[in-house]
């Protein structure tokens, strides 16, 4: 007989893991195609006359799509599980239905802003859409099932109170907001800026110039979601992961008032480790020097 | 903000026309849905559906007009902030009738009159009190706020087959379909300016965005209806196949509109030189 616990922390851990793997996917989903903060720089790049062969994905900012995405795919696997469908062929339809609704909003983000860049004679290249939608729509069918699994597993295995779309829902814009909080520098300050000194910052002089040539040919969407898979998506999943299992484990540990100083003690260690984090980056890379020592920013 | 933005935003429908027509037109869905209970059926709940796209045509009117005084990174914001006020309003505004005696049928309306309150008061917040100085604030966010509103009664309708909240409660709030409903109305007021924003920006190539947008949120919606035990399968069914067909014939328009509006549409090709730039 194995004892309960053995049982449910095995559950926590594989929320923890399908958190972990539904981040890196969501923030490299987003890389492809300059969803959230680095899409102002792709905007910006074609009104300061630099064109560019970079999607232009702005559907909204991460957290409200991928609530959509979340909501959509367990909208869909409910209805299924409601007719007695399988469990898992249930979620892996409704995902694959949310990832369609996801590459079509795609499809008139991309061509509904490159239109209205006419001035700025930014031309829309279709060989663009037909190439990074099905990549879109990958990354986010990962993201978007493994967030519904996890949601489920939570709904009907760990007694959690709301039904399926709503946590799928609210899962879906924390998946988001961690994205588009921890994925994004990576993209947006180190790959668009990759020509300019690390830790110099954005200059408004540079506004706009990302960088528009790749390894081989133009650079475009894939290219920079492969350079993003390194760093970018690895560390948005560990962040979505670990809060997905550490919310989860202290619920399953603790009882009571004692889940909620568990909580605080988690919070209070976060806080000093970034602090700590932040201190050491700021020592070793400190402001930015110019070659005669002076600040420059 | 990135585009070349500060002003009014034009187009061809006038914001007074489009007032009616979402006013009009959502609430003409939503109360056409009554045929179901008059002939006792549940087939007319896409008309519900078909109300949510004219509110959502409407909201996404109104976001372009307020959002073209300089709010880039702010349109997602907004079209929350509709869907925020909408929900609050909606659920006030459906529940009122059947605590207090008032009949059902005035549901909608209470509805939309409190959206409009709530916008009212939001937007004198903004400008009176936070300073945004927009000219149009104020009344764009009783626009936003009434439309949002009137999107989440269709949609709530076209899945529960009535605006009644004791319908409403066990098939759209209890089963989690209201978060769709949520964030699908408002990513269907907030994302076609957002996807159409830039300085060559078109009423009708933005609002086309806004009627497929809300047609595909319908068919989901339809889809959901099939696990609501007091829907048939062929109410659902109906809606989604309504949505869909809506659906095509929009995003066929939009891409046509795209390659009128765009500077040039290739199939490949490199970056235009220095001297196509000048």
């Amino acid at each position: 007989m194995v004892d309960p616990i053995v049982m449910d922390m095995g559950i926590v851990a594989l929320t923890g893991a399908l958190a972990t793997i539904a981040g890196a996917a969501e923030d490299l989903e987003s890389d492809v195609g300059s969803q959230s903060n680095p899409n102002s720089q792709v905007q910006l790049a074609a009104q300061m006359n630099f064109p560019h062969r970079i999607f232009n994905k702005a559907i909204s900012g991460e957290p409200p799509a991928y609530g959509l995405w979340c909501a959509s795919g367990a909208t869909v696997a409910s209805v299924l599980m409601a007719k007695e469908m399988s469990i898992f062929f249930a979620i892996a339809i409704g995902s694959f239905v949310a990832a369609i609704i996801l590459g079509l909003f795609s499809v008139t983000a991309h061509m509904g802003r490159t239109a209205s860049q006419k001035r700025f004679k930014q031309p829309a290249y279709m060989d663009m859409v037909i190439g990074h939608v099905p990549s879109i729509m990958a990354h986010g069918y990962i993201a978007i099932f493994c967030i519904v699994a996890f949601s489920y597993i939570m709904d009907h295995f760990m007694g959690h109170p709301f039904p399926l779309p709503l946590l799928a829902f609210l899962w879906g814009v924390a998946a988001g907001a961690i994205g588009s909080s921890t994925g994004d520098v990576h993209y947006g300050a180190e790959r668009e800026f990759q020509n300019q000194p690390f830790g110099c910052g954005l200059n408004a002089a540079f506004s706009g110039n990302i960088v528009r040539k790749g390894e081989a040919g133009l650079r475009n969407g894939i290219d920079n979601v492969w350079a993003c898979a390194k760093l970018g998506g690895p560390l948005t999943g560990l962040a979505l992961g670990m809060t997905v299992f550490l919310d989860n484990w202290r619920t399953t540990v603790f009882e009571g008032m004692n889940t909620i100083i568990a909580g605080l003690i988690i919070v209070m260690i976060l806080i000093l480790a970034n602090r700590m984090v932040e201190v050491k980056a700021r020592k070793a890379y400190g402001p930015y020097k110019d070659e005669d020592g002076g600040e420059v920013a | 903000m990135s585009t070349a933005a500060g002003g009014p935003a034009g187009g061809g429908i006038a914001p007074t026309q489009m007032i009616i027509l979402g006013a009009v037109g959502g609430l003409a869905g939503i109360y056409l849905t009554m045929l179901n209970q008059a002939m006792d059926t549940t087939i007319f709940s896409f008309l519900g559906g078909i109300g949510a796209i004219f509110a959502a045509v409407w909201g996404a009117d109104a976001v372009r007009r307020v959002c073209s005084y300089g709010l880039g990174t702010g349109v997602p914001s907004i079209g929350m902030v509709a869907l925020g006020m909408g929900i609050v309003a909606t659920m006030f505004g459906l529940t009122l009738p059947e605590v207090s005696g008032i009949p059902t049928i005035a549901g909608p309306i209470i509805s939309f009159i409190v959206a409009a309150i709530i916008g009212l008061l939001i937007g004198l917040m903004s400008n009176k009190i936070l300073m945004m100085n927009i000219p149009i604030m104020e009344k764009s966010m009783v626009e936003i706020a009434g439309a949002g509103a009137l999107v989440m009664i269709g949609l709530s309708t076209a899945i529960a087959g009535s605006f009644d909240i004791v319908a409403i409660m066990p098939a759209v709030v209890e089963t989690g379909f209201i978060a769709l409903v949520f964030i699908g109305g408002a990513m269907t007021i907030l994302h076609p300016f957002n996807a159409c924003l830039g300085p060559d920006e078109k009423q009708d190539r933005t609002l086309g965005v806004a009627v497929s947008k809300g047609a595909l949120i319908m068919a989901l919606a339809g889809f959901a209806s099939l696990a609501v035990e007091s829907m048939d399968a062929m109410s659902g069914a109906l809606t989604t196949i309504v949505g869909l067909v809506i659906w095509v014939v929009y995003f066929k328009r939009f891409m046509k509109h795209s390659h009128r509006d765009s500077y040039l549409v290739t199939g490949t090709g490199l970056l235009p030189t220095e001297e196509e730039l000048e």
